[in-house]
């Protein structure tokens, strides 16, 4: 499968305007990501809250300007293109967003904000636009009868759904989906993501899929990149794949066991999240790794694979 | 069709407005002040230019209902004119305000930067000018009128009506759907006239509908001042001034101006209140 999306050194520094009282600081908030997302795959990537996931994915499509790297969508060279030439783009990579509540303009009705990606790309539909609106709202499950509903007439699981439904709506072939379920109960989620799957099916989706909860993603994605302070510490090939990066590790034994049989103890992970304004020398994970030594804490480790299976640590597993 | 447009009007906030007691009082007397301006030539009983110096000062009674001033001409036709001026000057100039701050205050808020920082600077200095000021200003510069009085009127409510958009741009700017549409391909006048300020209008509107009731007591004290409508054109401010001379004398000539300006005052903030009531929007007015 060819790669539908390249991402090489993506990084994105925000700095602080220093002032007669304070320094300029700057914190690298996406730090030197690449990875590859062949065609039909899903990726996830998960990582804490604050570990630059969801900045990431808007690195990735361009709504925010990265400060270096790269990033090749089908051949193209994302950073590369006007902003004339990238909203043409914008078509064929979707993004559903974390929280569905405030995700449709609360003065539009379903059908209009379903019919926006027409309007906006300037594409005319083959069929009156309220038949392709009511073919769409079909597909991601909602009664058409809906579409002069106003957002706030309907539940947070449509309102999501009505969010998936305008980001295919162009037929996109790439769907970056920012904790699309990270706001909706879990019987919701559960819809929601039994929908994704579906979708991904029927339309040959490529998913990229940022959570945080580690079993949704193992349940979900081909591959996982887990995220440390703006870092991917580990690349894992397949959710089969045991964990190499301590961190990983602590990650996998937090989650629930719902079988008491195979319940254990949880081992809270000591320590706090390093501020990513003043980041120590050496790896991130340092002062909460059992693993640490003093080579740890001078020289941050770089993300090497060997079979395939990458690991940003000095001591894997 | 009918009975479909009066649910569709009571649905709306305007028309929400009307539901409570006091709002219908409030709505429906100023409803009747504009009919009344409208048609003023109509209604008024007299000339309210005609003189008649051998009934000049006359106590209210009949035919002259609320009394004559010191030419002799009749007080309830010049309030009845006045209305026209006090309301045309008032509502034109807070038009032009509105207009013009909403552009400012969405463009610097859509755009931010440098751009929105001289804006703010220019704006805000203007709020800083009393109102008076400003209006001699252009008594200066285009001499005494109407025109001025409009203009001065304008300029004082400026900075208001561009703060208010700012800042509901700047927070509707943070929204997902902004983002939302942002990623699919939507240009920048698309994401501000389809989304932005369609969002952000409902305050600036009602805060436009209180300030009509500042600008017609600002044109009553240019009025006052002399600034504003000249004779013989009736303005509630003018006639008050005018009527200072005689207070003793002819007190009917100053407080019947007086009245109009108190009365439409009070029902314009009442009618304000209904509206932000009924749009429910009372925290959003804290940006200005």
């Amino acid at each position: 499968m060819p790669n539908l999306l390249e991402v090489r050194d993506l990084s994105k520094r925000f700095t602080s305007a220093g002032g007669p009282f304070r320094k300029a600081r700057s914190m690298h908030a996406v730090n030197g990501v690449s990875f590859d997302l062949a065609s039909g795959r899903v990726i996830g990537v998960v990582g804490e809250s604050g570990c630059g996931k969801s900045t990431l994915a808007r690195l990735i499509l361009r709504l925010i300007e990265p400060s270096g790297g790269r990033v090749n969508f089908d051949g193209d060279d994302l950073l590369a293109k006007t902003s004339a030439e990238m909203r043409k783009l914008r078509a064929r990579m979707q993004m559903v967003f974390q929280d569905p509540y405030s995700a449709i303009d609360p003065r539009y009705t379903l059908s209009r904000a379903v019919a926006e990606p027409f309007e906006v790309q300037g594409v005319k539909p083959a069929r009156p636009m309220a038949d392709e609106v009511a073919e769409l709202l079909e597909m991601v499950g909602l009664n058409p009868g809906l579409s002069t509903s106003y957002p706030h007439q309907i539940s947070g699981g449509q309102k999501q759904r009505v969010g998936i439904a305008r980001a295919l709506a162009l037929r996109p072939s790439l769907l970056v989906l920012d904790e699309p379920t990270a706001s909706l109960d879990v019987s919701v989620q559960a819809q929601i993501i039994g929908l994704l799957e579906d979708l991904r099916a029927d339309l040959g989706l490529t998913y990229l899929f940022i959570s945080h909860d580690l079993s949704l993603v193992k349940y979900f994605c081909d591959e996982i990149l887990v995220m440390y302070l703006g870092r991917v510490v580990e690349a894992l090939p397949d959710t089969k794949a045991p964990a190499r990066h301590p961190y990983t590790k602590t990650l996998m034994e937090s989650t629930f066991e719902p079988d008491p049989k195979k319940r254990r103890l949880i081992a809270p992970l000591e320590g706090e999240v390093p501020s990513p304004f003043d980041l120590p020398p050496g790896c991130a994970f340092a002062d909460r790794c059992p693993q640490a030594s003093a080579l740890c804490r001078t020289e941050t480790p770089e993300l090497s694979s060997k079979t395939g299976h990458a690991v940003a640590c000095h001591h894997p597993l | 069709m009918a009975i479909r447009s009066l649910d569709a009007f009571a649905r709306m906030s305007i028309g929400r407005a009307f539901a409570s007691g006091v709002g219908l009082v409030a709505g429906g007397f100023l409803i009747l002040l504009v009919l009344v301006a409208i048609f003023a030539p109509w209604i008024a009983p007299f000339d309210y230019a005609a003189q008649n110096l051998m009934n000049a000062n006359a106590a209210p009674g009949w035919p002259h209902l609320l009394g004559t001033d010191e030419f002799g001409r009749d007080v309830l036709s010049r309030v009845i004119h006045g209305a026209r001026t006090s309301l045309s000057v008032s509502a034109t100039a807070i038009a032009i305000s509105m207009t013009a701050g909403m552009t400012l205050g969405a463009a610097a808020g859509y755009f931010g930067g440098f751009f929105e920082r001289a804006v703010m600077t220019v704006v805000d200095l203007t709020w800083s000018f009393p109102d008076i000021l400003i209006a001699l200003i252009f008594v200066a510069i285009i001499g005494p009128g109407l025109t001025s009085t409009t203009f001065a009127i304008a300029i004082a409510y400026l900075a208001q009506f561009t703060r208010l958009t700012r800042a509901q741009i700047v927070r509707l700017k943070r929204e997902t759907f902004i983002e939302a549409t942002i990623n699919l391909g939507a240009k920048p006048s698309h994401i501000l006239l389809r989304h932005l300020m369609p969002n952000a209008i409902a305050p600036v509107i009602v805060v436009g509908m209180l300030a009509i009731g500042d600008g017609i007591v600002l044109e009553a004290t240019l009025g006052f001042f002399g600034l504003g409508a000249q004779p013989p054109t009736p303005s509630w401010g003018a006639m008050m001034s005018s009527g200072t001379a005689q207070l003793f004398l002819s007190p009917w000539v100053i407080i019947f101006p007086g009245v109009a300006v108190a009365i439409t005052v009070i029902a314009v903030n009442l009618f304000g209140d209904e509206l932000i009531r009924a749009l429910d929007i009372r925290d959003r007015l804290r940006g200005a």
